[in-house]
């Protein structure tokens, strides 16, 4: 058992072994730090896509369909030959604001493993990488008993994919998030009948690709502007109650029907994981729900980098990828004293079609693509731009459940007049 | 939970009921070496308005004087910033504010602090608006003045109905879960009672105590006596995320109307946001639905004391059944036909802060009416203090890597919202829980900010491993609640329709 007393220094320290936390070491390695360790809470590292056993990742990172442990097997094994090290079962519980250290600032966390105990750790850098998480039923309001038998999609996902169980036989899903897409067609080809989708919006909030590939393949049919309003079932869960949704976002009265079902499964919102980032001080930014980073992927705290769903939830696993591995060089280049954080600062400002937009600021020392979702969909062709003349493209379409991407030069940036502090991004339909 | 064990089938003193009633008098009890059980037809403890209420230690000043709440509340109050620290439950010292908006509330406020006054109420003041902002920076601007009151106070109900019975069973009160009275027995004459009859078989006692909320009225007819109804009255509630927790740091109570002391706001225990409850009668007992009105409703009382409340930072709503008496005060008192028979009934605000009292007001009231059916002996041996398991969130780093050192299971988190290492959970199993919703109550995996969206397939995985049963017979809240229906594949084996 280790003494509390004493503090284990690393270079660089990345909390959470998913997509984001595997790149993020590999490419700290890569970039030349020498401690690098990944901290993660699970018994193998992978984070939440060692229960997407179904394809469709890597289209864009490896040019072919993987399923999600095949695409991490991948970075696995990047990060294992590239030397980083594994803290397996070990949970960050707790984190401090940045100390100062040999003059810089530093990071100081608090780790525990079963076997080990509790250790004090301090790292040169550190690279947060904790994912998010659902958005809970309880969050909803909805009104009605509280039965077993509601779940949200991803922890049916677990008990189905990884435990080896089921959640039910006869399911309605609320919500069209991704995971309650890719749920729907696993709960049919595991036997269960899955009666309906039902999304509250206009729109579908998860990717086309989905609906087409776990929905329509499947005969399953959706609802838009429809929502479960009601649970009925003392035990077990028996049913719910749907309305259709007016342009108030309210039920339209006369409209409530009642659905016989043994099972609720909930995709409505993933919610950045910044529980540790809150702890240390970190700046959130409301509409992402995860800190604020320029595109060296740093929060308001110098040596805290971030990457992933923990800054804002991606609708790829290739983009969370790329943006660990920048997120990962930068903490090594901040570890080694080599980082240039830039002369300049440009706050990115939005028009106001556009929800949420990462990173929120540039310092103009790399070439980066800014990431952003519409607030709603704009069918037909559209401009994306970035002023003053950094960017514009013409787009078929834009929609919230797919990220839309802006290429920044960092040159252009930097040849802007010395007056100009931000750069707008809007989105115009012809 | 391990104790002694007394029990052989014939108790001497049958507790119908295991919320804040029937587990402080079963501790009173245990005070003395009689024989006593009680029953509990739920899974879980707490289940009725134990379970679900605002949590608050009252200080007092709310009942009119004279009335049986009047007395026991103040009393209450006192007793619980002594026994939170014998039972080591958790209790806050956070006060409250009764908040007034206008002259006519303003009036009211007085008339509340006479009251207090009256019934020994500590701790109170009359603030102006500016003072309450001055320590609540988030209440309304148009909050003219408030009454303060130094000894309100905020508990985890769970935890501290769970703690009486804990102790009440270390000290050999028998607790059987799942046991629902549907039969009074008694002699052939109906002079005195003998015992009850449930589907679980006969109990027998010659004291039986009526503490079943809601259903007390029901119960207390199987015995002859319909001298009150209860009105059950439903309140619905938010939770809001820690974040929102901050918004307050006391707890604040709207200027209360003839329904009931109105919408409050509150900094819980656990540093959550609690607001609620509306005030609805109802004829069902059992219904607990959440309504789309009432959860407006309380949102909008809410706002209307802190008007920042972020709704999309709920993590839940839940509703509380009250067991309101048509006596409009608590009715206590022992049946003269079929003698033997007490009812502890109509306990609803502030019944969990009057608990305390009651239980030893009845325990003197059997002492002193039917001593010569149940001996009252001091029990030597009694023990009256009690440790909860320890909350691996509130230990300092020294003691948690002791326990870490000490076994494994310390180490390792399940509930990572919350802070709950596996240990916590073996142990509230150990100590009783059965299902997912017991072990929530007993050491709070799934009460944050995710639900049990993480925790839940490590608790039902515990669970099945401690009891040595298959996750599948693994239920949420008992009865047929199971949170799993079969194994993978197996709806696909030939024979099922596919």
């Amino acid at each position: 058992m280790s003494d509390i007393s004493g503090v284990r220094e690393i270079d660089v320290a990345v909390i959470g072994g998913g997509p984001a936390g595997i790149a993020a070491a590999a490419a700290a390695r890569k970039e030349g730090a020498e401690r690098v360790v990944v901290f993660e809470r699970d018994w193998e590292a992978g984070g939440i896509l060692q229960q997407c056993i179904h394809p469709g990742f890597g289209l864009h990172m490896f040019g072919e369909e993987l399923t999600g442990p095949e695409y991490m097997d991948r970075y696995l094994k990047q990060a294992k030959d590239a030397g980083v090290e594994f803290a397996l079962n070990t949970m960050v519980f707790q984190m401090d604001p940045p100390v100062e250290a040999d003059g810089r600032r530093a990071a100081s966390f608090w780790v525990m493993n079963p076997q080990t105990g509790i250790e004090h750790v301090r790292a040169k850098a550190v690279v947060l990488a904790m994912g998010c998480r659902e958005r809970p039923a309880g969050a909803l309001g909805l009104a009605g008993s509280r039965p077993a038998g509601v779940y949200t999609a991803g922890t049916a996902q677990r008990f189905v994919n990884m435990e080896g169980y089921m959640p039910g036989k006869k399911v309605v899903i609320m919500g069209t998030g991704d995971i309650g897409l890719i749920m729907a067609r696993r709960m049919v080809l595991e036997g269960a009948e899955v009666v309906a989708v039902f999304e509250i919006m206009p729109w579908v909030s998860g990717l086309r690709r989905n609906i087409a590939q776990c929905l329509d393949d499947f005969g399953i049919p959706y609802y838009l502007e429809h929502s479960v309003c009601e649970l009925h079932g003392k035990d077990r869960l028996e049913g719910i109650s749907v309305a259709e949704i007016g342009k108030d976002r309210k039920p339209i009265d006369g409209t409530l029907r009642f659905i016989g079902c043994d099972t609720l499964l909930l995709a409505v919102g993933l919610i950045p994981e910044n529980e540790l980032s809150r702890m240390a001080g970190i700046e959130l930014d409301p509409s992402t729900n995860g800190p604020v980073v320029n595109e060296l992927l740093q929060t308001s705290a110098e040596c805290v980098f971030a990457a992933g769903n923990v800054v804002v939830v991606y609708d790829l696993v290739d983009f969370v990828s790329e943006a660990g591995e920048r997120a990962g060089s930068s903490a090594a280049l901040y570890a080694l004293g080599k980082l240039d954080t830039g002369r300049r600062e440009f706050a990115i400002e939005t028009t106001p079609n556009i929800r949420v937009v990462s990173p929120q600021k540039l310092c103009g020392e790399r070439d980066t693509t800014v990431f952003l979702r519409v607030a709603e969909p704009v069918e037909g062709r559209c401009k994306l731009w970035a002023e003053p003349g950094i960017f514009s493209q013409t787009l078929r379409y834009a929609r919230p459940g797919e990220m839309n991407e802006v290429k920044i030069s960092a040159q252009k940036l930097r040849e802007l007049p010395g007056d100009v502090k931000s750069v707008k991004i809007g989105l115009e339909a012809f | 939970m391990q104790g002694r064990v007394k029990e052989n089938g014939n108790f001497d003193v049958i507790v119908i009921g295991c919320g804040i009633v029937g587990a402080t008098i079963a501790r009173e009890l245990s005070r003395y070496t009689l024989k006593a059980a009680v029953l509990e037809k739920a899974s879980d403890i707490p289940f009725g308005a134990s379970r679900a209420n605002s949590s608050m230690i009252h200080g007092g000043f709310d009942d009119e004087p004279g009335s049986a709440k009047a007395k026991f509340c103040p009393k209450g109050n006192r007793m619980y910033h002594a026994l939170y620290e014998e039972l080591d439950f958790k209790l806050r010292k956070f006060g409250s504010y009764v908040c007034a908006k206008g002259e006519s509330e303003e009036r009211h406020l007085k008339k509340l602090y006479e009251q207090g006054k009256a019934n020994g109420t500590i701790g109170m003041e009359i603030v102006s608006g500016q003072k309450l902002r001055e320590k609540e920076p988030h209440t309304a601007p148009d909050i003219t003045a408030a009454l303060w009151c130094e000894s309100g106070a905020i508990v985890n109900n769970f935890e501290a109905t769970l703690a009486f019975i804990d102790n009440a069973r270390q000290n050999g009160v028998s607790l059987y879960m799942e046991t629902a009275v549907d039969g009074i027995l008694s002699d052939e004459s109906r002079s005195s009672v003998r015992g009850v009859s449930t589907n679980r078989g006969n109990f027998y006692a010659p004291v039986i105590i009526n503490a079943s909320g809601v259903y007390a009225d029901v119960i207390s007819r199987m015995a002859g006596d319909d001298s009150f109804i209860i009105h059950p009255t439903k309140g619905e509630y938010f939770i809001f995320d820690r974040v929102a927790g901050d918004l307050v740091t006391s707890f604040l109570f709207s200027c209360p109307s003839k329904l009931g002391k109105g919408i409050t706001v509150t900094h819980t225990a656990d540093d959550n946001l609690l607001i609620g409850p509306t005030s609805v009668q109802q004829t069902d007992r059992d219904n607990r639905n959440t309504t789309p009105e009432g959860l407006d409703d309380t949102f909008d009382g809410a706002r209307r004391l802190v008007p920042g409340i972020p709704r999309n930072m709920a993590i839940t709503t839940f509703s509380g059944v009250r067991a309101n008496s048509n006596t409009g005060d608590f009715y206590i008192k022992a049946l003269d036909r079929p003698r033997g028979f007490v009812n502890v009934a109509g306990i609803k605000s502030p019944g969990f802060t009057s608990a305390p009292a009651i239980a030893w007001h009845v325990t003197e009231l059997i002492r002193e009416n039917l001593g010569d059916v149940v001996k009252f002996e001091k029990d030597p041996a009694f023990v009256p203090e009690r440790k909860h398991i320890p909350r691996f969130a509130d230990l300092g780093m020294e003691e948690r890597q002791r326990l870490a050192s000490s076994d494994p299971k310390w180490g390792q988190i399940v509930c990572r919202c919350e802070s709950v290492t596996e240990a916590q959970v073996v142990e509230a199993i150990r100590r009783g829980a059965r299902t997912v919703a017991a072990v929530k109550l007993w050491v709070r995996p799934g009460t944050g900010r995710c639900q049990g969206g993480f925790c839940s397939p490590r608790v039902v995985e515990i669970l099945a491993r401690e009891l040595g049963v298959s996750p599948l017979e693994i239920t949420r809240h008992g009865g047929k609640s199971h949170m799993l229906t079969s194994k993978t594949k197996e709806l696909l084996l030939p024979g099922k329709p596919l």
